[in-house]
This record gives C-alpha cells, structure tokens and sequence, in this order.
C-alpha cells in the first residue's frame, strides 16, 4: 500500500492520531471552526484561536453531535452532526500525510469510547466519504485498543493481568485485561468498568483537590487490585497527563509492579491494529466489548455426516456479523443452535420450532437462516421458509426470535 | 433427525422441467424430481441440456464431466441419475440404493406397461397434454397376449380423464365410449352418463341407454347433484363469488388475476 495506514482514536474532548510503529502522536481537540467571513474551516487549537480572536464560530463534541443527528447553524448555514465530523476528520488526516509526505490514506481505525452498530456505520461511512475503501475502513472500541497497544510491547508486560485506568473529563474508567493461553488459539479478554469515583478535572488545579483526587484514586485502585496479580499496570487519559497530583497513587502502584503512563494509548493501539491487514485472522482471539463472548453454531448434515458449522465465533464483531445460511430439515421441526461460552466452554442448546411452517412432504421446506446480533449478549434469528422451488412454493411464512446468549 | 446444509447455488437461468412444465432451482430440487419422478427421467433426461445446467448454473462441473464420461462409457445410462444423485447430496446412499432398485424394476417391465405408467405418471402430475400424446401412441401397438383388450381399455379410459380435464367433453365422451366397449366396466358407463347430463350435445346410444338400469340412473343421478353441490360449496366457488362481491376496480383487478392464473394452468396442463 501507497498510502498511510492510521489510527484514529476519537472521543468528544479530543482526538489522537498515530500510526503504526511510529512515535509521532498528534492530540487534537475535537473542535471545528467556521470563519464568519468567509468559507474556511479551522480544527483543534486553530479553531480556539480564531474564536478567541472572533473571527470564527466552534462547534465541539463533534462526535456526539453526529451520533445524536444534531446540526449546528454556522454563518447562518445549518450543518448537519454528520458533515462537521467528516470536515473535521478530513482536516485532521492530513496532519499525518504532510508528516510523512504522503498523498492519500489507505487504511483507517477509529477506536471510540462507546461501540455499537449506528457509531461503527457512521464512521465508516464517513471513511468512504474520505475516499478510503469500505473494507479498509475499520471501527474498534477502546478495549481492543487496549488489546492490540498492550500485544504490540514486550511479553513480560502481559504475561499475567494488565490493568489499566483511563481517566478523562468524561470519567474513570478501569480496564482489564487477561490473557488466555488455549490448545488451539490464544485468547485475549478485555473488560472495563466505568467507575463511579470518577471527578471534575479542575479539581486537580488546587492543592487541596489534588490531594483529595490523590485519596480519591487510591481508595478506588485498593479496591479494585486487591489480591490480584498484574504484571503491568496503565495509566493514560488526560487526568494523568500530569502525575504530580497523584504521588500517593503512584506509591501504591509501583509497589512490585511495573507502572506505564501513555498518553495516546488508544489511538496506539488502534495504529497497531491498521498495521494488519483487515480481514486477516490474527493470532488471537479477542473477547472485549463490541465482540461477541459466545459461539454459535449448529449440526448440520453434509455428505452423510454431522458436521458442526459456526454462526458466529467467539470473537467476532457482533455490530457487523451476519449469517446467512439454508438448511433442510430432515424429519425435524425445530432448528436447534449450540451456544458455547468462551469462559465456562459450557455448552447450551437453543431450539426454535418451525411453527407456522406448512406442512409439506420430508425434506422440502428450505429454511433459511439469518443470524445477526442486537448486541454482545442478544442474538436475533430469522427463519423464513423458502419453500422447495416451484415444486413447492414459498409461503411468506417467517418467525423472528431474540435469543439471550 | 438433522438439517441439511444446503449449497450456496445462484441459479440465473433454471432447468425447465419440461415433462412436469415447472423450473427447477437447485441441486435439491433435481434429486427430488429425479428419486420421486423416476418413469420421467430414465428416457433422455441426462443429455446436453442437463449437463449444461449442473456445470454452469450449480457450479457442479466435476458432476458434469463425470456424467458425461460415464455415458460416453457406453454402461449402463442409468447409472448416470445415481451419479447425480449421490454428487447432489440430497438423499443418503441407502436411499440412492434405493432408487437404484426401484430403476432396475422399471427396467424390467413390458415396454406397453413402461410407457403406460410414465403416461399415467404425467397424468398424476396434471400434464394431460402430454399425457394424451403417450396413451395415443399406447393406441397404436399391436395386440398381444399382453397388449389385451384390458390394457387397451385402461388406456382409454386414462385418455377420457385426459381429455375430461381438459374441458374436451366431445373426445373425452368417444374415449369413455370405447373404453366402455373394451372393459364393459360400470364405473365407465357412470362416466358417460355424467358427461351426457353434463353436455347436452353428448348422447349415449341407443344401446347404452338400454345398459342402464332405473336405480343405477338414480344413484348416479344423486351423485351428480352432490358432486355439483360440493363444487358449489368449495373455497374456490366462495373466493369467486367473494369477487364479483367487490366493487368495480378490484373487481376487475382480481377478475383479471384469476383469468390469468387459469390461462397459465390450462397452458401447463394441456
């Protein structure tokens, strides 16, 4: 590939940009900027400028304002959410390509704090608008950052439990992450929790509040690492831009574990996963939010033999996984699932009868089946009877069926 | 118990059935027709056409070029819908045995009782028009100690229910008719009477006239007037009469579907 492969992690405050097996990190605030003269936009720092000097009007929490289908009236021209978010994407990728002298970019990840099926769509979306094909286009949460950032460094750091605190104006958030050495594969599990001890960054600005904020972190890390074993703990996120607040946390952190700051951790691990080839199956297999924690699949017959043929792995997307497969049912009248569990590889058997379906002679009711996921824990099944060619013609006979996995 | 995964086959042009006058999709939809339908396939069914449709629409070019190796072997031609069938994976060997059987059955039937049961087999599947083209030709053979008078007289009366259900009262009456004289069967002159009170313009001879009995006029006669009441009473007669209910539009509208939907059976069948 000719052009640049990049990370992009996105959030309402700010956007970080890296790519891969570089160190150059860019922080830009997610803020755009219309001058009131005439039609010229400003990103980041430049559109504080041009509004504290008051030529211009921002617009921030870009993403948010997207997401929601909002508009913003600049210049008394209204702009939709959508459009400011691809001008402002658009004005920071080329901070890469005039860095690295480069004319296009090929690959995109953008790693955000909340993944679902309308974000993952939005942005790729808007990756194609930025003339980025469809399928280089790719949509990670924060918690696969977190995977492929940690995987990229040496083994000693995540050969045991990496956790990790994110703390921003939004909040705190702790992230952990296991990894899980199988016969066949490794599997890596991220989990997060938004926590509730969570604080106004202004506070640290003071003496007084950044020894509350110091107590505060303590307290919250006590309870959350008591009597686990980590072999490296993270700290990123602007809250620790500046650790200086935080000695007390820094003391019973590095007490006989390894303690890393990183600022552009997200937007690093989404690098280091632009640096794969999408599509390619990578050495592991990765559980966190916005992947699915079960398997599906069903027994099927194929040439005289049971075969076990997967829905939906453990591990893949579920915002954009969707099965589509026809089977015959022989002698049956149900269409039977097995659920596996990636943590207990306990299994469970989900059975949806064909009710409703006519009722024709053995092994002429095609069914087709549909398999998509609502979220990480809901799958949705669509049977619908195709019938058996005009020898036995379709009805529009369908059931649908939410399945708790 | 179990489920059948069926083959990803993205079929543009369907294999016209012709025998049956329907399409087929799939691979699974060519098993059936060939296990459930064998007196339509063991004459010239595999040829170009077919092979045609395995390799270029089922993607099933080594099915294909196996087939045609086997016919060109000059063994034995039948062996070919095993091939098929086994390739297609839609029945189990057991059942390819089998059907394997059940062909060499047929195989050895009488020619006469071999053509009489595809024409019978056609006549199942509402294809009276080639049905009649068959049983015309069962006409033609020469008597035998086989080919009797009762043969010929199932022929006829096959052909009669042909042409009934064709709506050709006239031919249908002359193939009762001479059934009637080959099997003197009473449920054949039953028929002939139904269709003279049918059809005025249809008259049962002097002769036959004489054949039928004051009670067996009665019960025939019942029979007639419940056979047109349940035709009166049926979901078809009531979705009709639900029809001309509508106001004009729709009226028109769906008067339209059904004639439409009527010319395209009757093209099919006859």
């Amino acid at each position: 590939m000719d052009g640049l492969l990049v990370g992009v992690d996105l959030c309402d405050e700010y956007t970080q940009i890296n790519c891969p097996e570089e160190e150059m990190l860019w922080t830009i605030p997610t803020v755009i900027c219309r001058n009131k003269n005439a039609d010229e936009w400003y990103v980041g720092e430049e559109a504080y400028a041009h509004t504290l000097k008051g030529d211009g009007i921002i617009v921030d929490k870009l993403l948010n304002l997207a997401m929601r289908d909002g508009t913003a009236t600049l210049g008394e021209v209204r702009y939709g959410g959508k459009e400011l978010l691809f001008l402002f994407l658009e004005r920071i990728l080329k901070l890469p390509q005039r860095e690295y002298q480069k004319t296009k970019t090929d690959r995109v990840v953008f790693t955000v704090k909340r993944l679902d099926p309308k974000m993952n769509r939005m942005l790729r979306d808007l990756g194609v608008r930025l003339g980025i094909s469809e399928e280089q286009v790719q949509v990670i949460s924060h918690s696969e950052s977190f995977i492929y950032y940690t995987l990229s460094q040496k083994k000693e750091i995540w050969n045991n439990t990496v956790g990790m605190f994110d703390l921003a104006e939004a909040g705190l958030r702790y992230y952990e992450m296991k990894v899980q050495r199988g016969m066949k594969k490794v599997t890596v599990v991220a989990e997060y929790e938004d926590r509730e001890e969570g604080f106004s960054l202004d506070i640290l600005k003071t003496l007084s509040g950044s020894r509350l904020a110091d107590r505060i972190m303590i307290s919250c890390a006590e309870k959350i690492m008591a009597k686990k074993a980590y072999s490296a703990i993270f700290l990123t996120g602007k809250g620790f831009a500046d650790q200086k607040w935080a000695e007390g946390l820094m003391k019973f952190l590095c007490s006989k574990r390894k303690v890393y700051m990183e600022q552009g951790l997200m937007a690093r691990g989404a690098a280091c996963r632009a640096g794969e080839e999408p599509g390619n199956n990578a050495s592991f297999t990765c559980i966190c939010d916005g992947r699915l924690k079960t398997t599906v699949s069903m027994n099927v017959l194929h040439r005289g033999q049971e075969n076990n043929v997967t829905v939906a792995a453990a591990g893949d997307c579920w915002y954009d996984r969707v099965s589509v497969i026809d089977v015959i049912p022989d002698r049956q009248n149900t269409v039977d699932f097995i659920v596996t569990s990636v943590d207990s590889k306990k299994k469970r058997l989900i059975s949806i009868p064909l009710e409703g379906f006519p009722k024709r002679p053995e092994k002429t009711t095609r069914v087709q089946i549909q398999v998509l996921f609502l979220d990480e824990r809901t799958m949705e099944v669509t049977l619908k009877d195709r019938g058996f060619g005009e020898l036995f013609p379709a009805s529009s006979t369908q059931i649908r069926q939410e399945v708790m996995l | 118990m179990s489920l059948l995964l069926c083959r990803q086959e993205h079929v543009k042009r369907p294999y016209f059935m012709e025998s049956m006058g329907i399409h087929l999709y799939s691979s699974q939809e060519l098993s059936y027709v060939i296990f459930n339908h064998p007196m339509l396939v063991l004459d010239g069914f595999v040829d170009e056409r077919l092979l045609t449709f395995l390799r270029e629409e089922l993607n099933q070019g080594f099915l294909a070029l196996k087939v045609e190796r086997w016919l060109k072997s000059g063994e034995n031609p039948d062996e070919a819908l095993m091939i098929i069938l086994q390739e297609c994976d839609y029945y189990s060997m057991a059942e390819v045995g089998r059907f394997r059987q059940m062909a060499a059955a047929l195989r050895k039937k009488h020619p006469a009782d071999f053509m009489r049961m595809k024409a019978d087999e056609l006549f199942s599947l509402r294809q009276y028009g080639r049905a009649v083209k068959l049983y015309k030709e069962l006409l033609e053979l020469p008597s035998s100690e086989h080919v009797d008078d009762l043969f010929f007289g199932r022929v006829w009366n096959n052909l009669g229910s042909c042409y009934a259900r064709m709506f050709q009262l006239d031919r249908a009456f002359e193939a009762f008719e001479n059934a009637y004289k080959k099997s003197q069967q009473e449920v054949i002159l039953e028929r002939l009477y139904d269709l003279s009170r049918i059809d005025s313009r249809l008259i049962l001879s002097q002769e036959l006239q004489g054949e039928i009995t004051e009670k067996q006029q009665k019960l025939w006669d019942d029979r007639l007037i419940r056979a047109r009441q349940k035709a009166r009473d049926s979901k078809q007669v009531k979705e009709l009469e639900a029809l001309f209910q509508k106001d004009p539009v729709k009226r028109q509208a769906g008067e339209a579907e059904r004639i439409y939907q009527w010319k395209q059976e009757y093209r099919n069948m006859a």
